[in-house]
């Protein structure tokens, strides 16, 4: 089952508010998780109509990530970016992509695709916001 | 014997309007004129008079083809197209010998071209870019299937060159093509190139590249005092401006400027395909570069260095008048673009803003009044509740 990955503000209601726009839309949620990261959270869903919630999520003004990308909590200062990318060259595993999806207060949240996500999720699971993954 | 068929040879249509969709029309012109007057958050200047232009618009005109090596289809505007490249060279330090360039469909598309050029130059480069880097380059970076990293940015919207460096540092076998921001979407931030030099010349970087988006501060530096390093002068690999920024144009244009040296490189290696056009699309618009033209023909540079100095002023000015009424309001150096907090949504119900995150934004461009300032201030004093 895929997953799709939403940085979100640390707010009452969110997760409703995540919910009820998906009902709208009829996509089912099969799976919901909320995970608070300081000011700031995910929500992980896994839906039965995948393209349809992301399409929903991402007209209302969610940056929606799909699970082709590692999401990490990494610490909001410099270098952090900087030592992700090092542990993955001495693993010889190639980045792809490396960017910023929120900053906030002393935590950063990070979307990473690897030439070889199985490899890159071994060697970053510390920081893996979603563990388990596809 | 051929037969002609038995038709005239002009067909006539009547062009004429059923009422309803007429009144379609008038509806959106007025709706155009009335929004312009709120649209104080995006960076194109309504203030242009392209009459003279009008006439061109009866002839099935198209640009295809590289502007400076010719084309069978002679409906073109070549010729003025490359005088556009050429002032822009002027513009942007460099010898009109050591550049080429075209006239683009907008700024996405300047880009496009510079990275592509840097990808078929660095096949295995990885892009740095600042997370203060507009939406479109993720998408460019993603359609060509570059590596790419994010770099954190400064406060002010400033590539963070320590980030870069650690970043560049890990890298080292690979080559850097650096994005560099001169003037950020939202904070109109530069991305100094000596910074980003000097970061290269200390980790010994052989080989590197460096791609300027200047949409649209690349028409208001050239134009003020002690401008920070930015162009082909300062290192430059390639640069993109848009035209209905700061120029301001009815129709999205741009500019894609190149260091001739490296195009010419990349030009050996597509001869295999047949491919020798260089630009990115084959049909190219040919109303645009006249509308280039003409604009740098009748402002001329005491023209924009007038308009930038306007801009300035009224940036000064609503910076002022924001603070005063206790709104945190700031500029970087040079921009036009004045942030604060974002404000409550009726604000955003009157007023075109752009909003990222908790902050908003006006740019002051020269089409903005001084009385559309002030009444934006008095509105935004009224919504947060801070009569002084």
């Amino acid at each position: 089952m895929k997953e799709i990955i939403i940085p979100v503000r640390n707010a009452p209601g969110t997760l409703a508010a995540v919910s009820e726009m998906l009902a709208r839309a009829e996509v089912n949620i099969e799976f919901i998780e909320a995970r608070v990261l300081g000011e700031r959270g995910v929500i992980v869903l896994r839906v039965d109509r995948y393209d349809a919630a992301l399409r929903t999520l991402n007209d209302a003004g969610y940056r929606a990530v799909t699970e082709d990308a590692l999401v990490l909590d990494l610490e909001n200062r410099p270098g952090s970016l900087a030592e992700v990318a090092r542990r993955l060259a001495d693993a010889r595993i190639g980045i792809r992509s490396l960017r910023i999806v929120e900053r906030a207060g002393e935590r950063s949240l990070v979307t990473l695709i690897a030439d070889d996500p199985g490899a890159a999720r071994r060697v970053l699971a510390a920081e893996l916001v979603t563990g388990d993954g596809a | 014997m051929t037969t002609k068929p038995a038709i005239p040879d002009s067909v006539t249509h009547p062009a004429v309007l059923d009422e309803s969709s007429a009144a379609r029309l008038d509806a959106l012109y007025e709706r155009l004129a009335a929004e312009r007057k709120v649209s104080i958050g995006y960076p194109c200047n309504q203030q242009f008079d392209y009459a003279p232009l009008f006439r061109f618009m009866e002839f099935a005109v198209n640009n295809l083809g590289d502007p400076f090596s010719g084309s069978n289809f002679r409906m073109n505007t070549h010729d003025f197209e490359r005088e556009v490249i050429m002032s822009f060279a002027r513009l942007t330090g460099i010898q009109g010998e050591d550049c080429w360039g075209y006239v683009t469909n907008g700024g996405t598309e300047g880009n496009m071209y510079g990275l592509y050029l840097a990808r078929e130059l660095y096949p295995d480069g990885i892009v740095y870019f600042s997370e203060d880097t507009h939406y479109s380059v993720s998408k460019i970076l993603r359609l060509q299937h570059t590596r790419n990293i994010m770099i954190r940015s400064r406060h002010t919207g400033e590539m963070d060159c320590q980030d870069l460096e650690e970043s560049i540092r890990i890298h080292r076998d690979v080559p850097p093509i650096v994005f560099a921001n001169v003037g950020t979407t939202m904070t109109g931030a530069v991305d100094r190139l000596d910074r980003i030099r000097e970061v290269l010349e200390r980790q010994c970087i052989p080989n590197a590249y460096i791609h300027v988006d200047a949409a649209f501060s690349g028409m208001i530096l050239p134009f003020v005092d002690g401008p920070p390093p930015w162009h082909f002068g300062a290192g430059a690999d390639s640069i993109s401006i848009s035209g209905h920024k700061m120029i301001g144009s009815p129709l999205p244009c741009g500019v894609a400027m190149v260091r001739k040296t490296h195009m010419e490189r990349i030009s050996r290696s597509v001869e295999y395909v047949g491919a020798l056009d260089t630009t990115i699309s084959g049909s190219r618009n040919a109303i645009t570069p006249l509308v280039l033209w003409y604009a740098l023909r009748t402002h001329g540079d005491e023209g924009f260095r007038e308009l930038v100095a306007e801009s300035l002023r009224k940036a000064a000015y609503v910076e002022r008048a924001l603070k005063e009424t206790g709104i945190e309001a700031w500029r970087n150096p040079h921009s036009v673009i004045v942030v604060f907090p974002r404000p409550p949504e009726a604000m955003l119900d009157k007023w075109i803003l752009a909003c990222s995150g908790d902050i908003a934004h006006l740019v002051a461009l020269p089409g903005v009044t001084w009385d559309t300032l002030d009444e934006f201030v008095r509105d935004m004093r009224q919504a947060i509740g801070t009569a002084v």
